[in-house]
């Protein structure tokens, strides 16, 4: 199989989550990613241990998905040899994709002027924190930047701590972002013939992420869109999420007379139906909490398997709110592609790993290969790619320019 | 009615030729983040014609009790519907589906959105679309997925997020489970990297395709290192919510309370690095015996050491805490609320929220881009507009319909 991205070449000098997420998209359609790291140590995602206090097991799941598909070659870029050999691969490739600070690149020689000037149809992607205008250069982890974005304190109950999306949520966007105006960027070079800068920056994509109600505080800066918000106070009180016996369900009813009916049909004798306190959609509304209380009440009698079969029967929109055990064994998400099982050396076995968001008919992406080795590809990068004898491979070694 | 915007004077290379330029979109969504995700191509020059049918108006009135409060605006139409074109068209009817189709001919793209079963039911078979235009790409947004036993559920963001294993995880133990609402923006950006990698397999070969994205799938990568970690290891901690200070690390991960009430977060996981400085400008000796290893900050003695900052952080408001922060660029920041990045100068000069002002607003902000490009950047040309309003336009310029023939079709009711 061709993949769609044949003959575009990446070089992926990235570190952590971000960057290398970004690369990894582009390699799943069929780019030959090429990171780039460091001999001592490589990319710090080699270096995760643990997970949310557990220990990581017998193989880094953190580094070897979002890496999965490329080559690695090990360059010392604090040499000049090394240098030389990064503007070399620059002249063979199309994308260079950065997340390091662009204090460093500029240390190391590897900002956009020098590197347009050695190749002017590179595409120059870079992920700042905070974006590439203005003065702001503080550290940028995931958390303290969605922390800044508003996202954060307005989930949960009112007087609860601020929620956290998960780690890497906002990683996870920037990275799809970066690897999207990748893609823009090369198709615009089909017209100019050349390549240009550009930046997603972590700040930038969870700004987006925020949007549904981001874009409405922007409107109007009304409170309701930013603050803390009950379930019991839910704009609509039957679209929210309910206790049952033994879990949770996502309920998605209308406030209509129609939805209201046709929910009450299946709550039985404990129907609030009657109730005149909740006869019209806007009294259902002014009597939000008493009416959710009441709806916890009636559905903690019965276990989530009961009410999704009467809601299923009458095509009442509802889920159990599931865990990521259910996930693992959803024919939902295998089927489509979501998760996927590849081969892992590290362990010799086959493991199961995020699969492909996205699918195309014609030119699916796929998952061959986990992470590579710390400078697996370096010699066969140096000697087919850029053309290096083996006496001169010899040489970079002696050097330190790579291992 | 839609104006003209002015750009907010940051806005350089107004004029500057953009990746997709050449590219005709059909909209034919209904829901938020399909529509988003057809705007971002606009974003990047497309032309989108959003196709509004009986149907899509349906589906703008939205069950969430979410939308506009009566008389305001729809401010998520600003958004996803931003930089398109409109034109009502009637395409139940047999001439409204000719004019489509036509229009199909003419088009790059066609981005619909809605269950495999409703798009099927819409007109839109699989086998067919490809078969008459071998050169077209169908972007479809479902729910769930085009395959699987559940393809048809309603497709409904917060069911996606129930069904992903996320949402126990997100609040305090003991806690209702939380709906985030950003899977859905996933799955937005999505639906239009799926395009845009369709497009240049359509530049390379002529060959159109059938592009995926749905709610499941978006929320999934959005809980992606959480979900990797339960993949791979399993383990109990992934399946129910943790307390906010038990991340195994005090500095790292946890948020403590300030003097007012505000919340100040940490992201130093290497304390070593960190905590000469930060122990300094949190009133503890460095050298502190108990504190002096990164096994006794986390492990022997991470409780006291979490006591502490606690009792410190407490007594000082979240300002104090951010000017320290910022004078030492320690990795730690403030909670804000969504004033903080509306005021923030850095997003604003860098376009992620356009102060804008038009004739019929006046000045007013939105979110605006969130990638950054030199050469050929997103820019708003236009507000979103309303239903119709190009409808003349979009048939005259598009099919070359004359005057005559667009007055007719209106006056027969199959374009408004």
């Amino acid at each position: 199989m061709t993949g769609l991205l044949e003959g575009i070449r990446v070089i992926d000098l990235t570190v952590w989550f971000q960057g290398p997420v970004a690369a990894q998209h582009l390699a799943d359609f069929g780019a030959e990613v090429i990171k780039v790291e460091r001999p001592k140590g490589g990319d710090q995602g080699r270096g995760v241990i643990s997970v949310k206090t557990m220990p990581m097991g017998d193989w880094n799941q953190y580094f070897l998905v979002i890496n999965r598909n490329k080559k690695s070659i090990a360059l010392d870029l604090k040499t000049e040899r090394g240098r030389e050999i990064m503007y070399r691969l620059v002249e063979e490739s199309d994308v260079f994709l950065s997340n390091l600070s662009p204090e460093a690149l500029d240390d190391w020689g590897l900002d956009y002027a020098k590197l347009a000037r050695i190749n002017p149809r590179i595409v120059y992607a870079t992920n700042t924190g905070y974006g590439p205008q203005g003065e702001v250069s503080k550290p940028s982890f995931d958390m303290t930047v969605q922390a800044l974005t508003g996202l954060m304190a307005r989930l949960g109950e009112p007087e609860q701590p601020p929620v956290y999306l998960g780690v890497g949520s906002g990683d996870a966007y920037g990275g799809m972002m970066s690897a999207l105006g990748i893609l823009l960027a090369l198709r615009r070079r089909r017209t100019t013939g050349r390549g240009q800068k550009l930046d997603a920056s972590l700040y930038g994509a969870q700004l987006f992420l925020a949007a549904r109600m981001f874009q409405g505080f922007l409107a109007t800066r009304d409170d309701h869109y930013s603050k803390q918000r009950s379930r019991r106070d839910a704009l609509n009180p039957l679209w929210n999420v309910f206790p049952t016996q033994d879990g949770w369900v996502s309920l998605c009813v209308e406030n209509t007379d129609e939805g209201w009916r046709a929910l009450c049909k299946t709550l039985g004798e404990a129907s609030p139906e009657q109730d005149t306190r909740f006869a019209t959609p806007a009294s259902r509304r002014s009597h939000g909490p008493e009416l959710v209380d009441h709806i916890d009440e009636v559905l903690r009698s019965r276990p989530t398997s009961d009410w999704m079969e009467r809601w299923n029967e009458c095509t009442i929109p509802a889920s159990p709110v599931r865990t990521f055990a259910q996930l693992a064994v959803d024919p939902q998400a295998w089927e489509n592609d979501y998760l996927v099982e590849t081969h892992c050396e590290a362990v010799d076995r086959t493991v199961e790993v995020r699969g492909l968001p996205v699918r195309l008919s014609r030119t699916p992406g796929s998952v061959r290969s986990l992470g590579p080795e710390l400078g697996q590809h370096t010699e066969l990068i140096l000697t087919e790619l850029l053309g290096y004898s083996w006496e001169e491979v010899a040489d970079l070694k002696a050097s330190g320019a790579i291992p | 009615m839609t104006t003209e915007v002015t750009p907010s004077p940051s806005s350089a290379s107004t004029e500057a030729g953009r990746a997709l330029d050449d590219v005709v979109v059909l909209d034919l969504t209904r829901d938020f983040w399909s529509g988003v995700g057809a705007a971002l191509l606009a974003d990047f020059g497309a032309q989108v014609i959003r196709i509004e049918t009986t149907g899509s108006r349906d589906r703008e009135a939205d069950g969430r009790g979410g939308g506009p409060r009566a008389g305001a605006r729809d401010h998520l139409s600003d958004l996803a519907h931003r930089n398109k074109l409109s034109l009502d068209l009637a395409t139940e009817t047999a001439t409204g589906r000719q004019i489509l189709d036509r229009m199909i001919e003419k088009a790059t793209v066609l981005v619909i959105d809605g269950t495999p079963g409703e798009i099927e039911a819409l007109g839109f078979p699989e086998a067919e679309l490809q078969e008459r235009r071998p050169g077209l790409i169908v972007a479809r947004g479902t729910g769930f997925g085009p395959l699987g036993p559940d393809r048809d559920f309603p497709p409904l963001d917060e069911l996606a997020a129930a069904r992903t294993g996320m949402m126990p995880l997100l609040p305090q133990p003991g806690q209702p489970p939380i709906y985030s609402g950003a899977g859905e923006m996933y799955s937005a950006l999505m639906l239009a990297f799926g395009v845009t990698l369709a497009l240049h397999h359509r530049d390379e070969t002529g060959e159109g395709q059938i592009v995926d994205a749905s709610l499941l799938a978006g929320n999934m990568y959005g809980a992606s290192l959480d979900l990797q970690a339960f993949l791979a290891i399993g383990g109990e901690q992934l399946l129910h919510p943790m307390d906010l200070m038990d991340t195994g690390n005090p500095m790292s991960g946890t948020m403590y309370a300030a003097e007012d009430g505000r919340w100040v977060t940490l992201t130093m996981p290497d304390t070593d690095r960190w905590w000469p400085e930060f122990s300094e400008v949190m009133g503890i000796d460095p050298v502190d015996p108990r504190f002096d290893t990164h096994a006794k900050r986390c492990e022997q003695n991470g409780d006291v050491l979490i006591d502490c900052l606690q009792d410190r952080f407490r007594q000082q408001p979240a300002d104090h805490w951010r000017r320290i922060f910022d004078e030492k660029k320690l990795s730690a920041d403030i909670v804000e609320e969504f004033t903080y990045p509306a005021n923030d100068p850095q997003a604003l000069r860098n376009q992620y929220i356009l102060d804008l002002d038009d004739s019929d607003r006046g000045r007013h902000q939105s979110l605006g881009f969130p990638i950054v490009m030199s050469e050929s950047p997103a820019r708003l040309d236009r507000s979103a507009p309303t239903i119709g309003q190009d409808s003349v336009r979009v048939l005259n310029d598009l099919l070359g319909l004359s005057k005559q023939e667009i007055q007719q079709l209106v006056a027969d009711g199959y374009v408004s």
